[in-house]
């Protein structure tokens, strides 16, 4: 053992215990969901002012919210089965919502490219969604559905039977249109909370 | 003899040194978490006051000291013993007091500081839900105090398990498996001691690395809630680990049994095909007999708990009967001159017999359901650990005080011990059929009468112990040389 | 020799090749790509050897601190943000085609046989289980750890890594349970004259 032993380990563990902290933002993630819903809480980011189609065929734009908070989803309509729960998770919410009360308006955002106007419809018809409180929408164009996917950090993978993988994550658009919150995967709003 | 002895003499003093403190270790606490022990009793007898809140941290303290000053002394018997037969590394055996003090200090910081009282077995989610009575560092401290704990054993079996891989080859032949199904001669089987401490191997690092795992995913969970895993999936690790931990400590204090007794009759420990296969039996069978302790859990599958059942029946026997059957043997028209050591030794056969009895009834489904929740429980591991495998211990440590030591207070020490402790455990076993709950810290006036008793069993208990581990202690200041 | 020294930049270049098909399936990706990376550093740490500075030969206690650091690149790389970041930013993967050789298997190579055996013994007896427990993690949670597989391609993971964890687990039980033979290994013989010298020392 020599003094070269003391500074070699000392050097393993700075440089070791260093990465493992960076790799998990100060050992409280460990996966890039969680990195990203830290990061978020922290520093919420502007949503570009993307333009989208609602289930009535009406164009609109992130910038109408202006003002109030939107609760996001995203899904798409041919989803059998997470699109199902975070729809009636989100009918309830919305059926509990008072109609005079339009600070918080609801938005489920299709990430496929493969829905029109006739499928968003019938999602919406399907959970009584109505607008504008509550907006079944997809971008107008790919660069449109390409930004919001980055902004808003999902990943949508196939899930091998011609359908997708995605996070049934719901996100909190404040009233100065940013990116403010990624509730944990998993937390269903109707049941109160926020 | 001399030539096997040489193997591991190296460094003969200080091992001697080490094995004394060792013992020493375990006396000092074993008196302090008597003292723990006999508190709630007296709380439950409703002689003194506790608060129940501190009475929960006293019955954690109690029982993670209880189960690792177990494990130390075991250690400490087994280790002197095996070094006989093969190389093991002193440093290492020094190293593992070292982790089990750091251990012990964190131990007793989470409780007596943190107020960490979610009882030995941090049975997961409780560690992260105190409900305001301990917070996540209290309880984190106690699961790295028996992780580093963890850490120092492992070392030591594993070091153990090197020196006997050394001489015989492989852990099968440790144990005497050749031996066991006739591939061999029983003459060249391994000793009782390499045979025991290779059982003990096995088991413990099976155990321990299991119980590193649940304690690294508690410790997570404490720190990061959203983290969670399934709490049945973690019972049965924490089982697994706590079940093994404390069930070898008797079969590495037996090792006493082996060695001191035939000193006494002047009769070498006849070791035959019986022997070896009861000890692979036993090893076999304490690795599979954890779930005896879900019995209540519904959710098990059910042939695991009829498995668990049956093991449990069986699992202490193999070794019990060869060992009470050649203590017997050992001892019987061999003239022997009964002392304290010898007593205590020879008592400590007769209490694992006696410990197994109760331990076979709530090893049963349906008395378990009903039992398994009063103080029979604790009736059956306190006959076991106090009158078995302690009583090994304590033998141990007055054999090793020697002959030179006051001796005439000796005797007294054994028969309080005994009495105290019968009185003690009887208690708990009577209270245990009349439904008596354990673990809990207020009690029924219909109740006071078996706490009554079982305080006034245990002060006594306390009393013959008290005065074994003083002997002992005084005995450490004559040198080295002058013990056997 | 020289052969065998061009499969260490051969095999290193044929994994990146690869490196899509690999990093596609969770299970691949973990108990394949990533143990075989670390294999590349190990090969090469074979080769490097005569030419180990001696400073770090020296400093280099009981091979402790190059295991440290093999045990953290490998922690490191397993995390499931990391799993996810080498597959959707190309320069994380190229750090971690860099650093498992040469972090983790080089290390690996130049420690391990400094090791004494019961430290190797210690490092076994730990990282087996700890395997298998991530294994049955994986195989046991409800939601998906990465974004970019599937649960199920995150189950068969968990499965392999389980299976990895029982082979390793059997072999070394087998090994230390059995022991070589005598007349199969130069330890087992000395094993042998060893224990041959202590009987006869005695009687």
């Amino acid at each position: 053992m020599t003094r070269g032993f003391a500074l070699l380990l000392g050097l393993v563990l700075c440089v070791g215990v260093g990465a493992l902290a960076w790799a998990t933002e100060g050992f409280r993630v460990i996966t890039s969901q969680g990195a990203r819903q830290l990061s978020i809480a922290r520093h919420p980011i502007p949503v570009p002012n993307v333009r989208l189609v609602d289930q009535d065929g009406h164009t609109f734009s992130f910038a109408d919210y202006r003002g109030r908070t939107i609760l996001v989803d995203f899904i798409y309509t041919r989803c059998p089965r997470l699109c199902g729960v975070l729809g009636d998770d989100f009918r309830q919410a919305f059926s509990r919502s008072d109609a005079k009360n339009d600070r918080v308006a609801f938005l489920s955002i299709s990430f496929d490219r493969a829905d029109d106007r006739d499928t968003l419809r019938f999602y919406a018809d399907r959970y009584a969604a109505k607008t504008p409180g509550w907006r079944v929408a997809m971008p107008c164009d790919a660069h449109g559905l390409s930004t919001l996917l980055q902004t808003f950090g999902i990943t949508v993978i196939s899930d091998g039977m011609g359908g997708f993988v995605h996070d049934g994550t719901i996100y909190l658009v404040d009233e100065s249109g940013r990116l403010a919150r990624i509730l944990d995967p998993g937390t269903r709003i109707a049941a109160g909370h926020p | 003899m001399t030539g096997i002895e040489a193997v591991g003499s190296r460094s003969r003093i200080n091992a001697t040194a080490a094995v004394r403190a060792y013992l020493a270790t375990c006396g000092i606490v074993l008196l302090l978490m008597m003292l723990l022990g006999l508190t709630m009793r007296l709380a439950q007898a409703q002689w003194i006051d506790v608060e129940p809140n501190l009475f929960y941290v006293v019955m954690t303290m109690h029982g993670a000291g209880m189960v690792g000053i177990a494990g130390l002394g075991g250690a400490a018997v087994m280790w002197h013993f095996v070094r006989r037969y093969v190389p093991v590394s002193t440093a290492i055996f020094v190293a593992n007091l070292v982790f089990f003090l750091i251990g012990a200090a964190l131990i007793l910081g989470a409780g007596f500081i943190g107020g960490f009282a979610g009882a030995w077995t941090f049975l997961y989610p409780l560690p992260g839900h105190s409900g305001g009575l301990w917070s996540a560092n209290g309880a984190a401290a106690y699961m790295a105090g028996l992780l580093v704990i963890g850490v120092g054993f492992l070392l030591l079996h594993l070091d153990i398990a090197r020196g006997i891989i050394s001489i015989y080859g492989g852990l099968g032949a440790g144990l005497g498996v050749k031996q066991a199904f006739g591939f061999a001669p029983e003459k060249d089987g391994p000793p009782p001691a390499v045979a025991a401490a290779t059982m003990a191997a096995i088991s413990n690092v099976i155990g321990i690395v299991v119980g590193a795992v649940v304690l690294i995913l508690s410790l997570v969970n404490l720190y990061a809630p959203s983290f969670t895993f399934n709490t049945l999936a973690a019972k049965n690790l924490i089982y697994y680990f706590g079940h093994t931990f404390i069930n070898v400590t008797i079969y590495m204090a037996v090792i006493a049994v082996y060695e001191i007794l035939p000193v006494y009759t002047h009769r070498a420990w006849k070791t035959n095909r019986v022997f070896y296969l009861a000890w692979v039996l036993s090893t076999l069978m304490v690795l599979t007999v954890y779930p005896h302790h879900l019995l209540m859990d519904f959710a098990m599958p059910t042939s695991i708990l009829v498995a668990g059942q049956i093991i449990s029946w069986l699992s202490g026997l193999p070794v019990l009967l060869v060992t009470a059957f050649g203590a017997l043997t050992n001892v019987y028209r061999s003239g022997l001159k009964w002392d304290a050591a010898a007593g205590l030794v020879f008592m400590g056969v007769a209490g694992w017999a006696i410990g197994i009895i109760p331990a076979v009834a709530d090893g049963t489904i349906p008395v378990n359901s009903v039992m398994h929740n009063t103080q029979w429980v604790p009736g059956h591991f306190h006959t076991y650990l106090l009158l078995g495998m302690m009583a090994m211990m304590l033998g141990f440590m007055t054999y090793l005080a020697g002959p030179k030591s006051p001796s005439h207070l000796a005797p007294a020490g054994v028969w309080l011990y005994l009495i105290g402790g019968t009185t003690f455990v009887l208690a708990f076993l009577a209270a245990g059929s009349a439904s008596v709950p354990r673990r809990y810290a207020v009690h029924l006036p219909a109740w006071l009468a078996y706490d009554r008793a079982g305080s006034i069993g245990a002060s006594l208990a306390v009393a013959g112990a008290l005065i074994l581990i003083v002997r002992f202690l005084v005995s450490l200041r004559s040198p080295i040389d002058a013990t056997p | 020799m020289n052969t065998t020294r061009a499969l260490v930049p051969v095999a290193w270049g044929m994994l990146w090749i690869a490196r899509a098909p690999l990093e596609h399936e969770m299970a691949l990706h973990m108990a394949v790509q990533l143990p075989l990376l670390i294999g590349v550093g190990y090969m090469l740490a074979t080769f490097l050897r005569p030419y180990e500075p001696r400073w770090f030969a020296e400093s280099d206690w009981l091979g402790i601190p190059g295991l440290l650091l093999v045990v953290f690149a490998t922690s490191f790389w397993m995390l499931p943000r990391m799993l996810d970041l080498a597959l959707s930013e190309p320069w994380i993967d190229s750090a971690k085609f860099a650093s498992l050789p040469l972090l983790a298997g080089l290390p690996l190579g130049s420690s391990w046989p400094r090791m004494p055996g019961l430290g190797r013994a210690f490092l076994w007896a730990n990282f087996i289980p700890k395997l298998g427990a991530i294994g049955g993690l994986y195989l046991a949670a409800p939601t998906r750890l990465c974004a970019y597989y599937r649960l199920d391609q995150q189950a068969a993971a968990g499965i392999a890594l389980i299976a990895v964890a029982i082979v390793l687990g059997t072999c070394w039980s087998v090994i230390v349970f059995v022991g070589s033979p005598p007349f199969w290994s130069r330890a087992g013989i000395r094993r042998q004259r060893a224990r041959h010298e202590i009987l006869e020392a005695g009687e």
